[in-house]
């Protein structure tokens, strides 16, 4: 469609304006995707070249080098210590030395048994009394966790030795135009200055490389094998078995079609539906009540407000199991409501799949409203009162003033939080566990899966209760897939993230 | 004359009309408050009930006693729970600031190669479920001995090393302070790290506050990481997981009020704390526009 | 109490943008120079390549013959005074002032003794106690002079450090920055995008332009001679006015034609103009407006329709309007005229001038530059900046149509 000339636009009446945007976004959102796909051989064009040009570099380096600069392409540190930067050199050296003897010790023969991840889980021997002996042999999970661990170490290994190489032709150059290349004590005073990024973030980045990059990894990897109840270490072996569980878990042709497949679709369309109207309800109905409470003229502001943040502090263990249990099928709310003869039935508030799946998502408002309500009242009070009063001067009713200035501006401040709380949404743990567990459980699902599990409740399930790990690591990965879709997409279409300053 | 009365007319109609308006907003108010207040009274009545542990079906206890407090501290290993949850709080809320506090500083202030990277990096890394990376933290804690009755130091470990990806609110809190600030502090001789301890950390006191207090409240209502890390070990339970337990199938009926107990002893510090903090708490969630 | 030297010093941000083309530059012990521009002219970049908070991408930056390219702000013995004065927040007035000397250590009791003495120089004794936010602007602005000063720094830096001040403090505080500059021998580097600053505070100006120096000299200079059309323009208010010209030889001289007006074109030009391989023919006049001599008359001269008169107080500012619609500026002493000819100017259509001849300026056509001043730079021509990545993609969109 050809775009319009800007001036016959802004001529159009409000809504007509409304229709052209709306038809226009979606007639180039087929041309915004492809860019967005565009991008990706791009970017690995990117990283494609970035390879060749850090190995045309190590190149060029080693052909220009001195012999120090050569020698230390073997013997780490070894041009620091002729260049008299004897601190650096030590480091460097003990680090090769560490390396070596842990790969020569260790580390190799993990990495040779990660090929197969074992041959043997238990020895049978007889001793001398004739009795037979069972020693454990070969435990897959340690192999696969020790050969990760040693690839951890060898792309870091490899990492300081080009750090090496580089720290040498630099040196080489200084030297070369007659620069005395810094001191070791220089160093370490330029992690308190220049270089105190690297002081502030080692620790922290280290942590997350052990306890949330490396776990990330294996896990991946559990994704290729059979490690479930059935092969536990370290009486069993687990091996690889490729794309096995993916066949399983997304098998979509009804001949082959997998209870697995069933129960994954149930419950993705739940916790998509779920994660959607948990966000915009609360959202909305948050948004709702902030007005309400700083509306002009409304007193003990403070006190709602406190109210409701109270909720936030009681842990939620206690509130929502308390929850739970009011309205289980036993629970107060449930005798109350006989008592007064509303009802002779009990209400299967928790138990009856439909209603079950109402009320989380209603309980979830008494969850979710109160920071939704301290968050839009943050923007709320951010939105320049001129703005109001002029709309005012011109005449503007207070539902116009609302639909006109409150909820664009809303919206574009809060559309980053709304993509942030929809993708915590989907990991919503807390909420469905303590206040259902996933029940009602069916017989139609597969892997202990109820009614209101989310793929993330069904995740702890299936490892907690099933011992099913390759298939809770499949899970894990298709989770992060559809979060990371959702959000490059939004990411790149959504105008909010894009204009910012229109409402700056 | 009569278009004079005519228009007082209207404005009373409208003083009225807003009137009206005021009083629906007053009554939906009170009625949200008493809704979002309904399960703390309810569990006030169900702790103090003297009479039958199990659930009954009457809101208010026909004997008020302190029995459901005298078993939660004498029969059961609450206490044991409540002091490894305070423990790994205290070390978690200084551990975790440091964390939060050093990245976000690193992060906001500083320009460095790879910066932009690491952000994303981090991003990514955040989009995995939690619990998918905590079955093989797990094996790692246990690999160094730090699950089961050792879990403690491990949870505490857990925490605070994942903290790092936790630090888009103090970003957010640095980026606000002008830049000329650092600027001006350079010039005047300071290292980059002496800027951070002497301009900017003076600076920041709400949100330090507020990073030591989520820091703090976090592990007293975390059931996942806690459970999957004390497995199978009462003795090193949090309060959340240890609770939890009362209200399976088995135990319901003789620990329901002492699980109310528990909670309200559980909720009462941690709340207390969180109401005192509050400002420090909505000034953080709302980027500093609303002084609570 | 240092020179400072720039040789050919270039910025580039990460994204492409080029800030400073090679800017060579030699400041004097105790000069006091003034950067001025438009607003992204590179001019604060320059200054703040010189305190060390932004790299040079190449080129040389000297003080006191030291190169100080690699070397951290604090180790460069300057101090600078911020836009926004980045007083510290939590820190007393005392404090604030005291911080960078008990920085490097100085001992308490000379501490005290120094931060007495900026604080008596800038009148601001009985501040000490307070914070920042108790202050007004003003008095924030001298915090921050005291701040820079205490430590008698090699060059003191400042950038635009009156531009949050009201009209009739920064008038104030000017006049104040002069006095200080009196107590104070020491280099000093001043930026602001305001002219009239740069004229009454600067030794020498740097007038910058996207990135390019246009013209360094003494206020005079700068005024008189102008060596393009954008210097021309920017120095001076109400603007310098222009005039399509043309050249003509005239017996030893030249001639300068706007329409049928001529003038004689002054001694000093001809001398240059003769030593040009080609006198271009078609060039602009620039006059300033006080150099208009309107002729009371409405006969002699150039004619132009009055469109706006301004009654400044004691001058008389007329916004006439050329044949072709090119406006003109004419500025008017009062003095010089009775009631009844201000009157009967105010009241008039349309005015008639003659050009005040030795102040005329002859610029180039196609670049800008002043015929008269050796080694002018020519105006660059403004392109609007495209990141790196971006210009690709434009290019391939050019490519497909």
């Amino acid at each position: 469609m050809k775009q319009m000339a800007e001036l016959d636009y802004l001529g159009l009446p409000p809504f007509k304006r409304r229709l052209h945007d709306i038809g226009r976004f979606f007639v180039s959102l087929p041309g915004r995707l492809l860019d967005l796909l565009k991008k990706i051989p791009l970017g690995l064009k990117k990283v494609l070249f970035g390879i060749g040009g850090f190995f045309a570099n190590i190149g060029r380096i080693f052909k220009e080098g001195d012999l120090k600069t050569r020698v230390s392409f073997v013997i780490m540190g070894f041009g620091q210590f002729f260049r008299r930067q004897i601190g650096r050199g030590i480091i460097f050296l003990l680090m090769e030395a560490v390396f070596i003897y842990y790969m020569a010790g260790f580390g190799l023969h993990y990495l040779a048994d990660m090929t197969t991840l074992g041959t043997e889980a238990v020895t049978k021997t007889v001793n001398k009394y004739g009795l037979e002996v069972v020693a454990y042999k070969d435990n897959s999970l340690k192999i696969l966790l020790y050969g990760v661990l040693t690839i951890f170490i060898i792309v870091g290994f490899i990492w300081t030795w080009v750090i090496n190489i580089k720290q040498n032709a630099l040196a080489q150059k200084l030297i070369a135009e007659g620069i005395k290349p810094k001191s070791f004590k220089h160093d370490i005073k330029s992690l308190g200055d220049e270089q105190y990024y690297k002081t502030l973030l080692s620790v922290p980045l280290l942590g997350i490389v052990i306890f949330t990059v490396i776990p990330i990894f294996f896990m991946i990897l559990i994704a290729f094998t059979n490690y479930d109840y059935s092969h536990l270490p370290p009486e069993k072996l687990f091996g690889w078995v490729e794309f096995e569980n993916f066949r399983t878990m997304l098998a979509t042709d009804i001949s082959g079609s997998s209870k697995f497949a069933f129960t994954f679709r149930e419950i993705l369309i739940w916790t998509m539906i779920w994660a959607l109207v948990a966000t915009f309800s609360n959202y909305f109905l948050g948004m709702f009540i902030a007005i309400c409470i700083n509306k002009k003229g409304i007193k003990f502001k403070k006190v709602f407000r406190t109210v409701l943040v109270m909720t936030i502090a009681v842990p939620q263990f206690v509130s929502l199991l308390l929850v739970s249990k009011m309205f289980a099928d036993e629970g107060i709310v449930n005798s109350l409501l006989q008592k007064l003869s509303v009802i002779t039935e009990k209400i299967g508030f928790l138990s009856t799949p439909e209603l079950a799946k109402i009320m989380v998502l209603v309980i979830n408002l008494w969850v979710g409203i109160p920071y939704l309500m301290l968050i839009t009242t943050g923007v709320l009070m951010n939105i320049p009162a001129d703005l109001y009063e002029s709309a005012k001067i011109d005449g503007a009713s207070g539902i116009k003033q609302f639909t006109k200035i409150t909820l664009p501006y809303m919206l574009f401040v809060t559309g980053p939080y709304l993509l942030t709380s929809f993708t915590a949404n989907i990991n919503n743990f807390n909420v469905i566990y303590l206040l259902t567990g996933g029940a009602p459980k069916t017989m139609a699902y597969e892997g202990g899966a109820g009614q209101t599990d989310l793929l993330i409740t069904w995740l702890y399930t299936l490892t907690m209760q099933n011992n099913d790990y390759k298939m809770a690591a499949v899970i894990g990965i298709l989770v992060f897939l559809v979060v990371a879709v959702i959000s490059l997409i939004v990411y790149n279409l959504s105008p909010s993230m894009k204009n910012e300053e229109d409402f700056q | 004359m009569s278009a004079n009365a005519d228009t007082k007319k209207k404005f009373r109609s409208k003083s009225r009309k807003e009137r009206t308006t005021r009083i629906l907003i007053y009554i939906f108010l009170t009625l949200l408050c008493l809704i979002w207040l309904i399960p703390f009274f309810y569990l006030v009545f169900q702790a103090f009930r003297g009479e039958s542990r199990s659930m009954v079906t009457y809101v208010f206890p026909k004997e008020w006693s302190l029995e459901n407090f005298r078993i939660l501290f004498k029969e059961t290993n609450f206490l044991n729970w409540y002091f490894n949850t305070l423990i790994v709080a205290l070390f978690n809320a200084v551990l975790q600031t440091v964390i939060v506090l050093s990245v976000a500083y690193a992060l906001s202030r500083m320009r460095f190669k790879g910066r932009k990277l690491l952000m994303n990096l981090m991003l990514i890394l955040g989009m995995f479920p939690g619990f998918l990376s905590m079955i093989a933290t797990y094996f790692i804690l246990k690999l160094i001995g730090l699950t089961s009755e050792n879990a403690i130091p491990g949870l505490i470990l857990v925490y605070a090393a994942s903290s790092g990806m936790g630090y888009y609110i103090a970003k957010g809190f640095f980026d606000t302070i002008p830049k000329s600030l650092d600027e001006a502090a350079r010039i005047d001789g300071a290292t980059r790290s002496r800027v951070f301890f002497r301009i900017i950390m003076p600076m920041s006191k709400p949100i330090i506050i507020y990073t030591i207090m989520m820091a703090f409240i976090a592990p007293w209502g975390d059931f996942m990481y806690a459970s999957l890390i004390t497995f199978g070990h009462e003795e090193a339970y949090n309060v959340a997981v240890g609770l939890y337990k009362w209200l399976d199938k088995e135990h319901i009926n003789s620990y329901f009020t002492v699980f109310c107990a528990g909670g309200l002893f559980v909720s009462v510090p941690v709340t207390a704390l969180f109401m005192a903090l509050q400002r420090y708490y909505v000034e953080g969630v709302t980027g500093g526009a609303v002084k609570g | 109490m240092a020179e400072v030297s720039l040789t050919n010093v270039k910025k580039q941000y990460d994204n492409g943008f080029v800030a400073v083309h090679d800017f060579n530059l030699e400041i004097k012990n105790e000069e006091f120079i003034v950067l001025v521009g438009p607003s992204g002219c590179g001019k604060s970049t320059t200054l703040r390549m010189i305190a060390g908070l932004e790299d040079i991408t190449d080129g040389e930056i000297a003080i006191d013959g030291t190169v100080v390219n690699d070397m951290e702000p604090k180790d460069r013995d300057i101090a600078m005074v911020f836009q926004n004065y980045a007083l510290y927040p939590h820190m007393s007035v005392y404090e604030n002032i005291a911080f960078g000397l008990r920085l490097r250590k100085v001992p308490n009791k000379e501490i005290h003794q120094k931060v007495l003495e900026a604080a008596e120089i800038l009148g601001i004794t009985e501040l000490l106690g307070r914070k920042p936010k108790q202050l007004s602007g003003g008095q924030r602005q001298r915090v921050a002079i005291g701040r820079a000063i205490v430590r008698i720094p090699k060059v003191f830096l400042m950038d635009e450090p009156l531009s949050n001040l009201d009209a009739k403090l920064r008038n104030q505080m000017r006049a104040e920055i002069i006095l200080l500059r009196q107590k104070i021998r020491t280099t000093f580097v001043y930026v602001t995008h305001d002219q009239t600053e740069a004229m009454t505070l600067g030794d020498r100006i740097v007038i910058m332009k996207d990135g390019y120096v246009m013209q360094v000299g003494t206020p005079q200079e700068l005024f008189n001679h102008p060596a393009n059309l954008f210097v021309a323009g920017f120095i001076g208010t109400p603007q310098m006015n222009f005039f399509d010209a043309v050249l003509k030889k005239s017996g030893e001289g030249y001639k300068a034609a706007v329409g049928d007006y001529e003038v004689n074109v002054p001694k000093y030009i001809c001398d240059e103009l003769d030593k040009l391989e080609q006198v271009p023919e078609n060039v602009q006049l620039g006059v300033r407006p006080e150099n208009l001599i309107i002729d009371p008359l409405g006969e002699k001269g150039i004619r132009a329709s009055i469109k706006v008169t301004e009654m400044m107080g004691s001058e008389l500012h007329i916004h006439a309007e050329y044949w072709d619609g090119k406006p003109i500026i004419l500025k008017v002493q009062i003095a010089d005229l009775t009631d009844e000819e201000q009157n009967r100017l105010i009241s008039k259509e349309s005015v008639a001038f003659t050009f005040r001849e030795r102040t005329i300026n002859l610029f180039r056509n196609d670049d800008g530059r002043n015929l008269a001043v050796p080694g002018a730079v020519p105006v660059p021509k403004t392109e609007k900046f495209v990141p790196e990545e971006k210009s690709k993609k434009n290019k391939k969109d050019n490519k497909k149509k």
